[in-house]
Order: structure tokens, then sequence, then C-alpha cells
């Protein structure tokens, strides 16, 4: 290994990418760009409230309840058990979290346990709309069973500390991995096939070093840039709010691995390709579908179930899991570890495809 | 073609200055269909200025590649300084300079960082100024190699094929599309590399710069030899068989009245 010139090739590569305004303005400025436009306009005011519904009753008269919410539209409801739901709404996932405790009866006699929902105190906002919200379903279920109707029991709304995950919190990861992956696949197969085209890339055959030294200095500048990005766009999120509670150290080591596999399809692209207009639709048809369908810019849940289910193996879902889950529920390597799974999974793949697709010429 | 025996036999009676510094052997090279070098031999002796001729497709490129080491060789053999480029083409590659047909650097980067670059990927660190101050690119020094024009780019091009001190300088087509004032000076260059001592090898479809700066030239046809001697050795053998002009030669010719109406100045800045 001849250091020297490997790292003088690493500094050309390095310079070379921050020189180029086009790669510059796509992997560093779109990004931001994205981020300011959609942490200006705000989409976390969403339209309807989260609800978690906890039965614990279990009878006809529950299950009415639980049937009359599903079907409102204001609320999107998730059913689980009281622990679980609560531990939602504390990490801000829930905005409500209704209770129908054991013995609960339609009409209400005195002494029987009432219904309570517990609010996220630091959304006062969802909280009232939903306590007002919930008491009006309660109050049709009630009526329309012919139940007591004076009297009948109100929902109580207790606070209950938790935080706030704006929509921020849900941009920044899905950002993060959107720029991971535009810059492993656009600057190199862009890049690299330009080089191959123009002759640059023959020109450096021409001397005794191996093309291997490029590749690596290439590969790891890259790679080196990426990471970069990601704690400039980190520190721009924290800016506008985000509540990053994972640790640092394992977003980059997240973000590595995702790169690693952007940047081996880059390459399977620029080997392939023989010019910038074979790369760039190959390219496209990459990226396209995983900036829409990976969780970028709004959550999965919205997709219709068999297009979750196809597109929960794409790497850039994996990627935006695993950075998601460590920026806003602060786990660890344990609770990410199917990601961190599909993602090897995807760099093998993508690796052996690389050195499958690639040629210098 | 017989062996290597024209192709040293030339050098003998063209009395070279020296011990032969490239010997190819019988080369060859298949593309498909295509037999693009079919069986080519010569000795290049060192200090000398050694011209391929011949027309577009004729295997001018690919005898000069395979002697590089920049592509494979089908078969036969060719020796550089001693080592066989089959053999090892990297320790080949780092004794020669090459200046390949529309070479194209990294946009980015200004031509002192390139040459640097390059001298690095040989091992050596470079005085980059004076490598320019050679080629008359002072000016340029911090410029990118985009911003050259095609008569500048050329000579940034045997610049960075320099940053070695190489025994052999490899010259592809190097005055191909340039106008006639960047042309001469571009010999005027070619000469003072020479005259410092380095082995030059040039392909070219210009005549008269085979004339001017080829101490000897090989004439080459789909893919063979067909000529090998110096410039005017073959002018006169050509003239020994009876060869007239249709039209007799004046005493200038066209291109010598360009020059004289525009001058030599250079007209890239």
């Amino acid at each position: 290994m001849r250091w020297v010139v490997y790292w003088s090739l690493f500094v050309a590569s390095f310079k070379m990418f921050v020189r180029n305004r086009a790669a510059l303005f796509f992997s560093l400025f779109v990004p931001l760009l994205i981020m300011l436009i959609f942490g200006v306009l705000n989409f976390g005011g969403t339209t309807s409230i989260s609800l978690g519904l906890v039965d614990e009753a279990d009878t006809s008269a529950s299950h009415a309840l639980v049937s009359a919410l599903q079907a409102n539209p204001s609320f999107d409801v998730t059913p689980g058990e009281r622990g679980a739901e609560l531990a939602e709404l504390k990490q801000g996932h829930r905005d409500l979290v209704l209770v129908i405790p054991l013995g609960y009866q339609r009409s209400a006699t005195p002494g029987s346990p009432g219904l309570v929902a517990f609010s996220n105190q630091s959304k006062p906002e969802q909280a009232q709309i939903g306590g007002l919200l919930l008491n009006a379903v309660v109050g049709q279920v009630l009526a329309g069973g012919g139940g007591g109707g004076a009297g009948a029991p109100l929902v109580s709304v207790e606070p209950l500390a938790g935080r706030s995950l704006g929509y921020i919190d849900f941009l920044v990861p899905g950002i993060l991995g959107l720029t991971l992956m535009q810059l492993g696949l656009f600057s190199v197969s862009f890049g690299f096939v330009q080089l191959k085209r123009t002759g640059a890339l023959r020109r450096l055959f021409a001397t005794p070093t191996s093309p291997a030294y490029f590749l690596a200095a290439q590969v790891t500048s890259r790679l080196i840039i990426g990471l970069t990005q990601v704690l400039v766009l980190l520190g721009v999120g924290l800016w506008f709010g985000l509540h990053l509670v994972g640790s640092i150290a394992l977003l980059l080591a997240i973000s590595l691995l995702g790169s690693v596999i952007f940047l081996a399809i880059g390459f399977s692209i620029a080997g392939w390709a023989k010019n910038e207009d074979q790369a760039a639709p190959v390219a496209n048809l990459v990226s396209l579908p995983m900036t829409f369908l990976s969780g970028v810019f709004f959550s999965r849940d919205a997709m219709p179930e068999f297009l979750r289910t196809v597109t929960d193996f794409l790497p850039l879902t994996y990627l935006n899991h695993a950075l998601r889950s460590v920026i806003n529920d602060g786990v660890g390597v344990g609770a990410i570890a199917g990601d961190l799974l599909g993602m090897a999974v995807w760099a093998v793949i993508a690796f052996l495809l690389a050195v499958r697709l690639f040629k210098w010429e | 073609m017989t062996h290597d025996t024209p192709a040293a036999a030339a050098a003998h009676h063209s009395g070279v200055r020296g011990a032969p510094i490239v010997v190819a052997r019988d080369l060859r090279k298949r593309y498909g269909n295509l037999q693009a070098v079919d069986g080519v031999s010569f000795e290049i002796a060192e200090g000398e200025v050694f011209g391929i001729l011949g027309p577009n497709g004729a295997g001018k490129t690919t005898t000069l590649e395979m002697i590089e080491g920049m592509r494979p060789i089908d078969s036969g053999s060719a020796i550089v300084d001693g080592l066989d480029v089959a053999q090892d083409p990297r320790a080949v590659k780092s004794r020669i300079g090459i200046q390949l047909q529309a070479s194209s650097f990294f946009d980015e980067l200004n031509l002192v960082e390139l040459l640097e670059l390059f001298g690095h990927l040989y091992d050596s660190q470079v005085d980059a100024m004076a490598l320019l101050a050679d080629v008359e690119l002072t000016e340029k020094a911090r410029s990118q190699v985009r911003t050259l024009s095609g008569g500048q780019k050329q000579r940034f091009s045997i610049a960075a094929a320099l940053v070695n001190e190489p025994r052999v300088l490899f010259l592809d087509e190097p005055t191909t599309g340039l106008d006639p004032q960047a042309r001469r000076h571009l010999w005027g260059l070619v000469r003072q590399i020479r005259d410092r001592g380095h082995t030059v090898v040039l392909t070219t479809h210009y005549m008269e710069e085979a004339e001017e700066l080829c101490d000897r030239v090989a004439i080459m046809d789909t893919g063979r030899i067909i000529a090998l001697d110096k410039p005017l050795a073959l002018i006169d053998a050509l003239l020994g068989r009876g060869f007239t002009k249709e039209r007799v030669e004046r005493l200038a010719n066209l291109e010598d009245v360009f020059i004289d109406l525009t001058g030599h100045t250079l007209r890239e800045e």
C-alpha cells in the first residue's frame, strides 16, 4: 500500500467533489432546501387525532364504542395494551390514549368505572380537541343505544408528561436517508461515467499506479462527505426543533452502512453505463421509487398493505427506519437489528453486482 | 513480413545514435474479425524521434498502446528499456511518458494540482512550475484544463507525460486539430524534449510533420509496416523507382503562404 498515492488521490477526489457545483447542489443544497421548505410549511399539523385504544372491558358495550371510534374519520385509531400505548403516548406517537376499563357498562350506573383518556401534556391542542371529540362520540353511542342520556359519563382527560414529535422529527431521518442515497447513486454514477467517457480514467492507467487506489480514494472520500452531510443536516434539523434522543455515533455507523449500499449501486451503474445518458435513467429508476415508497417525506402507514409489504424490503426503507428509530426513540443496536441485517444483505448484493458489472473502459 | 529483419536492417543502415530502447517483435492484435495489428516489428534507438505514419485504422494507436502496456498483446513481444511489457506493464509504465490521443484530465483540478498528483502516481515529487515553464503554461498554472485552448491542452498533456522524467515519451497524434501556428510551436517543444535526451515515439497524419521531426518513420497500412527508414531515404527510394510528380512542386506551398501571411505567433490566448 502506497499511502502517499492513496492520500493524494483521496485529496484529489475530495477537491473534485467540493469544486463540482452540480454535485454540491444536488447532494448538499437540495436536501437543505427540502428541509427548509417542509420545515417552514410544517406538515405536522395533521388533521386526524392519533388515538391509542385500550379495551380492557371486552364487552359488547365496549365493542360498540370501539367500532364507533374506528369509523370516525377524525381519529386515527390504534388498538393496544395499556402499557404499550401509554409508552407510545410518552414518545409522542399518540395524541390521546383512551382506556375502556374492566366492568365498563353502556349505561353508566353510579359507582361503575368511567372512561379515562390520557393526553400528551406537550400537545395541549390535540388534547383539547381530542377530548371534545371523544366526548361527542361517546355521547352519540350512548344516545344511539337508548341508554340514559342525563348523567352519562363524560370522558375524563388526564394529561401525562410526554414529548411532542413534530413533522421535523419525521422528516430529518428521511432526508438523511434520501441524501445518502442521492450521494451514492448520482455523484458516483454521473461523476465516474464522465471520467470514463472523457478518457480521464484511461489517463490514470497510463501511470504505474493501480486503478484500485483511485477506486478506494473515490469510495472513502464519498463516505466522508456522506457522514459530513449527516452531521450538517442533523445540525440544521436541531435548529428547526428536532428532538434528537439517540446516539450520534450509532447514527453515523448506520449512515456508513447505508452509504456503502448506495455507493456500490452507484458503481454498478457507473461500471455498466458508457455515458451519462445511459446512467441517468437507471439511477433515477432506482432512486425515484425509494424516494416516495421508503418513508422519506410521509409515513408508510398510509400505504396500502401489499405495497407496504413489498417496499419493506427496500434498502432505503431499512435505512430510514433505523435512522428514525435512533433519532426519535433513542434505541440501541438491538432494536434495529432487523434493519441492520437487511442493510447488510443489500450491501453484499450491491457489492457483488458492482464487482460483476464494473468495467474501467 | 519476416521477423525483425526490416527494422533491424533499417536501424543499422540509418546510423542510429545508440542501443535500441524499444524493441517490437512481430506484435499482433485482433479485434473480432479485424486484425488490427498484423506482425509489426521495429527497433527504436535511444535519443531518436521515431514516427509511425498511416491512414486511419492502420493500427498505429493499437501498436503504440501495446508497447505502452495499455493494451494486452495477442502475440509477439515488446521490450522497453530492457523490460518485457507483457511481463511487467507497471514497471514499463513507470519509465515511460504517455500522451493519449484526446487526453482528458480531472476537470476540477488546476494544472499545478494535476501535475503534482501525477507526480505522486509515479512516487515522485515534481516541480510543477518548472514543468509548466517548459511548455509555456506558467500563466495558466492555477487554471483548469477545460479553460485551455487546443494547443495549450496538448502542451499540458505533454507536461503531464514528463512528470517522471521518462526514458521514452509516446505522443499519439499530438498535433491533430491544431492550427499551423500551434502545430509549429509543438514541433519546437518536441525538439527541445529530444535535445534533453528523451526518446520520442509519435504517430501523425501529417507528412510534413514527420519530415520535420522524425529521424526515422514507419509507414503502416492495414496492420503492417510497409516501409521504415529515414524520411529522406524513403523519398530517394521513391524517386529511384522512377516516380515523377504530375505537377511540378513549387519552392513554396500554401502552408508557407499561410504562415507568411499570418505569422508564427500563437493564437490561443
